[in-house]
């Protein structure tokens, strides 16, 4: 379906990105001249302190936020040249996304929040429940498909949006502090569950994290700090 | 990448109605500014239809084969009318004339049996008989060979008002009018209100039109009254009637209404009516979608962030403007029902009130409700368009 131009055999790749906001008459720089490639099935971290432009980066790297400057491919897409329903349908069908504070739609259900990314692609509402339904089996919640986000504990509701994240078969994951609003014990839960998608399925993980020992259990660690993109040793 | 396939229309319809659920008081308060907004559409065309086809019917009661002329005098003369005119020569100029009757009114006290009543005294030709379709319930009509006679024909509603329990007025009796003694020679039966008439025949005392000098002195012809044989075209009965009448009188027009006429500026005047009526409804409804617009712009503000997600799971702009535009439709889709139905009960409701038979006016309801849809449409366009043009970034941002 998707045709991979030679020249860029990574998965992502990213060539002097910057990012710059208007905020009160000041032009505030918040990426400089970010380059960064990720091949398919790595699993990193991108870690740095609050206002390091490491949200900024992941919303770029999301097709979320469009960058100023520089050269962005993904998949073989020129994101510059794309339109906004190009990029959706991108989001739609690479990239599942994992927020800190979980974004499910409050109003629907477990199984039909799982199932929304589907309804955009056109499938019908029967085939993308019954896929949601094995997704929700697949993270270990089955039993509770049918209960609002509310009625569920913060584990459950990150496996939900887990479940939502894989249910179109991306090919990257974005977490955004996938455990940042997690206890312990339950953070490990959600991480083991993450990394073994990453290691079964060869989904590529792009993880935001300001926790060292989640940063540890990564191949890759990506610094960022003042908007600028270090790569730390490979393990 | 742009072989995707539109959302599927259960998925879409089973989110609004979700959505619509969860939304709760306010999106029933802004249903109730939509249901009196279309109930007032349908209710008011229903009305005014309904008043149409009653005024109509009045008329048409009366009968349109029926001129009534009237004699205004000439710029400023006040030469009293003549108090006899030749009908027999109108009938001879003007073929298709079936009755010819004139009348002389006036108006003064009947007193029977110490009873006193004003009436309408009616000085009338013989034909008026047929010419006004009077019904006899008793006795005769007066002929041409009671002309010297001090007979009268009584109406229905008149008699009653004469009479006492025990003592009714019946056929035979006299009534007194001024200093003359009337023998009841008829009592009509009760007639239909006839509009253009110049007289109710139920509540008037018909006497030769010879004999009006004995209770006023100087009677005049108010009218004259002519009915068509059928199928004549009555605008050239009126037209030559006038003509024909015209040489008789010296100081005075003939002005013939054409009781067509009269029906079609009826007509004109309750459509002219109801258009007014559907302006107001108009004019509500608007309000009502000013009141959709606005839940839908709370609702859209609400729903920034959820906005964000859909657009990070991959919503494209048109999903998520026609995700908002299908809620706004399927509200006042609701309120629209709601409404054809409120709308309806009460235009029968009005109707009863008013003694009318109720009819379904055709253009009511697909109006009413028409109408209803395109005003949330309209109104729905431009939350969904504003929240579709939401950037994902900004929109998941918290607040």
């Amino acid at each position: 379906m998707m045709t991979q131009t030679p020249a860029h055999p990574d998965l992502i790749s990213l060539q002097g990105i910057g990012k710059r906001y208007q905020l009160a008459g000041q032009e505030l720089s918040i990426l400089n001249d970010v380059c960064l490639s990720i091949a398919s099935g790595d699993s990193c971290g991108i870690l740095g302190a609050s206002g390091s432009g490491k949200s900024t980066l992941l919303n770029i790297l999301g097709l979320l936020d469009l960058p100023n400057c520089g050269q962005y491919h993904f998949a073989g897409h020129d994101i510059f040249k794309a339109s906004p329903d190009e990029l959706a349908a991108i989001r739609n069908r690479q990239i599942g996304f994992v927020f800190q504070s979980f974004n499910l739609l409050p109003r629907l259900s477990a199984l039909d929040n799982v199932a929304l990314p589907l309804s955009y692609r056109g499938v019908s509402r029967h085939e993308s429940v019954e896929q949601a339904q094995r997704m929700l089996e697949q993270v270990g919640l089955a039993e509770r498909a049918h209960h609002r986000p509310a009625d569920l504990s913060g584990g459950q509701r990150q496996r939900v949006a887990i479940a939502r994240a894989l249910v179109g078969k991306p090919s990257v994951i974005l977490a955004d502090e996938p455990t940042g609003n997690l206890d312990s014990s339950t953070a490990q839960e959600i991480m083991d569950l993450l990394l073994t998608l990453n290691r079964e399925q060869q989904v590529t993980l792009i993880i935001v994290t300001h926790d060292a020992h989640i940063a540890e259990r990564l191949e890759r660690k990506i610094l960022v700090r003042n908007g600028v993109v270090h790569e730390a040793e490979r393990l | 990448m742009s072989l995707r396939v539109e959302q599927s229309l259960s998925q879409l319809l089973h989110e609004a109605f979700i959505s619509l659920r969860t939304l709760g008081k306010r999106s029933i308060l802004a249903l109730l500014g939509i249901v009196i907004g279309s109930s007032s559409v349908v209710a008011l065309i229903n009305i005014g239809h309904n008043a149409a086809v009653d005024a109509a019917m009045i008329f048409k009661d009366m009968g349109t084969d029926t001129l009534v002329a009237q004699f205004p005098p000439k710029g400023g003369s006040n030469v009293p009318m003549r108090t006899r005119l030749d009908l027999d020569s109108v009938r001879l100029a003007v073929p298709g004339i079936a009755h010819i009757g004139a009348l002389s009114l006036f108006s003064g006290p009947i007193v029977f049996h110490g009873r006193t009543t004003n009436a309408n005294l009616v000085g009338s030709t013989p034909d008026i008989h047929a010419a006004m379709r009077l019904v006899m319930r008793e006795g005769r009509f007066l002929s041409a060979f009671d002309a010297n006679e001090t007979y009268a024909v009584i109406g229905d509603q008149l008699a009653q008002a004469l009479g006492a329990p025990g003592d009714p007025l019946k056929l035979g009796d006299r009534v007194r009018i001024n200093d003359y003694l009337f023998l009841i020679v008829g009592i009509l039966h009760n007639q239909p209100r006839a509009m253009l008439m110049p007289v109710q025949a139920n509540e008037s005392l018909f006497i030769p039109a010879e004999g009006m000098r004995r209770v006023y002195a100087s009677p005049q012809i108010s009218n004259v009254i002519i009915r068509a044989a059928p199928g004549q075209d009555m605008e050239r009965i009126a037209r030559d009637t006038a003509a024909a009448l015209q040489p008789q009188l010296t100081e005075h027009d003939v002005d013939i209404t054409v009781p067509q006429q009269m029906i079609d500026g009826m007509t004109r005047q309750s459509r002219t009516f109801a258009y007014l009526l559907l302006a107001l409804g108009a004019i509500s409804l608007v309000g009502g979608g000013v009141g959709v617009m606005n839940v839908m712009l709370m609702n859209v503000s609400e729903r920034r962030r959820e906005i964000g997600i859909r657009m990070a799971l991959g919503a494209r702009q048109r999903d998520i403007r026609n995700l908002f535009l299908l809620e706004a439709v399927t509200l006042t889709a609701v309120g629209a029902l709601c409404g054809a139905v409120l709308g309806m009960t009460a235009a029968w409701l009005y109707a009863w009130l008013s003694g009318w038979a109720f009819a379904l006016a055709v253009a009511a309801l697909p109006l009413g409700v028409g109408s209803t849809l395109l005003v949330g449409l309209f109104f729905g366009i431009y939350p969904a368009v504003s929240a579709s043009r939401l950037q994902p970034v900004e929109a998941l941002r918290d607040e």
